[in-house]
């Protein structure tokens, strides 16, 4: 609160106390007063008008101040009001009152949103549960009756799974704190299981898989991290290179206070002007074009859900030669403790 | 296939009459005894009636969650538990295993990789000792060696995970498809040359000893042990 602009605020009260000195000074020359007593009287009314300004300003000063400095200290200025006191003057209540109810009514709008995402979130797991059941009736019945089912429907089977694992797990890091649990999980035991995941994929489209070692614990969720290098070794079977014996190299390495996963393809890699962004939301790039069948979601959660895991996640890669991501779990000390 | 006495049963916990009617033929091709559980209200008693080898159990069923059944079956039983279920968070899998369950694989599965975790059970509960003996040979498993009279031929990790499951599958067709799952299974991630390799070099290992062919290809179906 600046004083200059509260006293061209005040202008009108300033000009209205002018006049009246004005007037009064007429009326005491008209009554022809004594000299020393309309200057008394003048000094006096300064003096009483100055004071009466500067406790007024000093009051009102010390709660907008407040007002407006805690608000640039928040990073949710919406609870400020938190952090004041009411004022003891009738501008100040009032404001603080409008501010109190305005706050309780953003509240309750903000509510029914989240309870309605809430919801939505619910229906959407529940669906998926739910889906899966036909999706899995129906891998029993293309095993159990090989006759009458080849392998492109098994294939698209598990399309189906994989975009609707997708849905679940946006869903889940999009929207919930609780949905994870960190333990110390095997990367052998993780990588095992996506290895036999894809393991018919890999077969089916000629790719090495090479595994070496990768005998190290990390803090992870174990199915997070599974559906994350799902994701990345889906991407490489499906932008693999035709030209050359394909392979996808997975290792581990550990330095100091981390451990590093690499997961190294030899597949058609991409543009480096499309690199910085493939970890964005719906970004498809040139490859993505090239297939075709891109959402551009999945590398997009999988950062995501690194994020919320604690992992690091980069990528590197050279046009036509090679991809490699890299996950970085960092040890806790803590965890060490606890244990 | 063995039948009779032989047979394990497996008692499957499943409400979705689809999946029931799938599973059950699909452990019935694998020579196994396939029930299904019919009546929910009452589950931990009449699982315990009919006390079977082996129980694929999913969370969510009528009357009690699957979890719940699973602590309270832990309390007087110690039936081999297989979780099967659609809900595939950490949690559930922490708490099924925390209660007891032998393993937790989560819908929709291979069933050739369901199939493996069974057997690997049964493996287990029975406590199999590495020691094998086919015809007139010494198979060691844990060490990799096959010895007759004095004779010894040594074998590589690949080629006695090939042989342990033909040996475990005796007298039955094993699918390329099984063998490489088994062979993945234990983290030995080959391509389908390498397997053919794999399996010649066993035969000619084999051959060492044995005069006859004991590996037979059964064209487009796979390998029997014979």
């Amino acid at each position: 609160m600046k004083f200059n602009k509260y006293l061209k605020d005040k202008i009108l009260t300033i000009s209205l106390f002018f006049l009246m000195t004005t007037t009064i000074l007429l009326m005491l020359l008209a009554f022809k007063c004594n000299i020393s007593l309309i200057v008394a009287i003048l000094l006096t009314l300064f003096i009483f008008n100055i004071t009466f300004i500067l406790i007024d300003y000093l009051r009102k000063r010390n709660f907008y101040n407040l007002l407006l400095l805690n608000i640039e200290r928040l990073d949710k200025s919406y609870l400020v009001l938190e952090t004041l006191q009411k004022p003891h003057f009738y501008e100040g209540e009032l404001l603080y009152q409008a501010l109190y109810e305005i706050n309780k009514s953003m509240l309750e709008n903000v509510k029914e949103y989240e309870y309605a995402v809430n919801d939505f979130k619910e229906y959407i797991e529940m669906w998926i549960h739910e889906v899966k059941i036909p999706l899995a009736t129906l891998v029993l019945m293309a095993h159990n009756h090989k006759d009458n089912f080849d392998k492109k429907q098994i294939e698209q089977i598990k399309r189906l799974d994989n975009y609707i694992e997708q849905v679940l797990y946006y869903v889940r890091c999009e929207n919930a704190e609780q949905d994870y649990l960190i333990t110390e999980n095997n990367l052998d035991k993780i990588i095992s299981h996506i290895a036999l995941k894809n393991k018919d994929d890999l077969l089916e489209n000629k790719i090495n898989l090479i595994v070496k070692n990768i005998d190290y614990k990390v803090l992870t969720d174990s199915k997070w991290l599974e559906f994350i290098l799902n994701q990345i070794i889906n991407n490489s079977i499906k932008y693999k290179r035709h030209d050359t014996k394909s392979y996808i190299k997975i290792s581990a390495k550990q330095e100091n206070n981390k451990t590093i996963l690499y997961l190294k393809d030899n597949g058609i890699g991409i543009p480096s002007k499309d690199l910085p962004r493939v970890f964005n939301k719906s970004f498809t790039g040139h490859n993505g074009r090239l297939k075709g069948s891109s959402t551009g979601m999945g590398l997009f959660i999988a950062k995501n859900m690194c994020k919320k895991l604690g992992h690091k996640i980069e990528i590197k890669s050279k046009e036509g030669e090679y991809t490699e991501l890299q996950i970085i779990f960092s040890k806790d000390k803590h965890y060490e403790v606890v244990k | 296939m063995k039948r009779g006495d032989f047979m394990k049963k497996i008692l499957i916990i499943e409400d979705e009459e689809s999946i029931c009617n799938e599973l059950s033929e699909l452990l019935k091709n694998s020579g196994y005894g396939a029930i299904v559980l019919e009546n929910f209200k009452d589950a931990k008693n009449e699982i315990l009636s009919i006390n079977p080898d082996l129980i694929l159990l999913d969370i969510n069923i009528p009357y009690i969650n699957g979890e719940l059944l699973l602590q309270n079956l832990r309390k007087e039983s110690n039936i081999p538990v297989i979780m099967v279920t659609s809900k595939n968070t950490e949690a559930d899998e922490v708490l099924s295993i925390s209660y007891g369950a032998d393993d937790y694989i989560t819908k929709p599965y291979n069933p050739t990789i369901l199939l493996l975790r069974i057997n690997n059970i049964f493996k287990r509960v029975e406590d199999h000792s590495n020691l094998y003996s086919y015809k007139d040979l010494t198979i060691n498993l844990q060490k990799g060696v096959i010895t007759k009279d004095k004779k010894e031929i040594s074998l590589t990790k690949n080629e006695m995970i090939i042989l342990g499951f033909l040996l475990n599958n005796r007298n039955k067709i094993v699918t390329r498809d099984e063998l490489m799952t088994e062979l993945w299974n234990n983290n030995e991630y080959i391509n389908d040359n390498a397997l053919t390799v794999n399996i010649s070099r066993l035969r000619n290992k084999l051959k060492e000893v044995e005069e006859e062919e004991v590996i037979e290809t059964k064209k487009g179906l796979g390998y029997i042990l014979l």
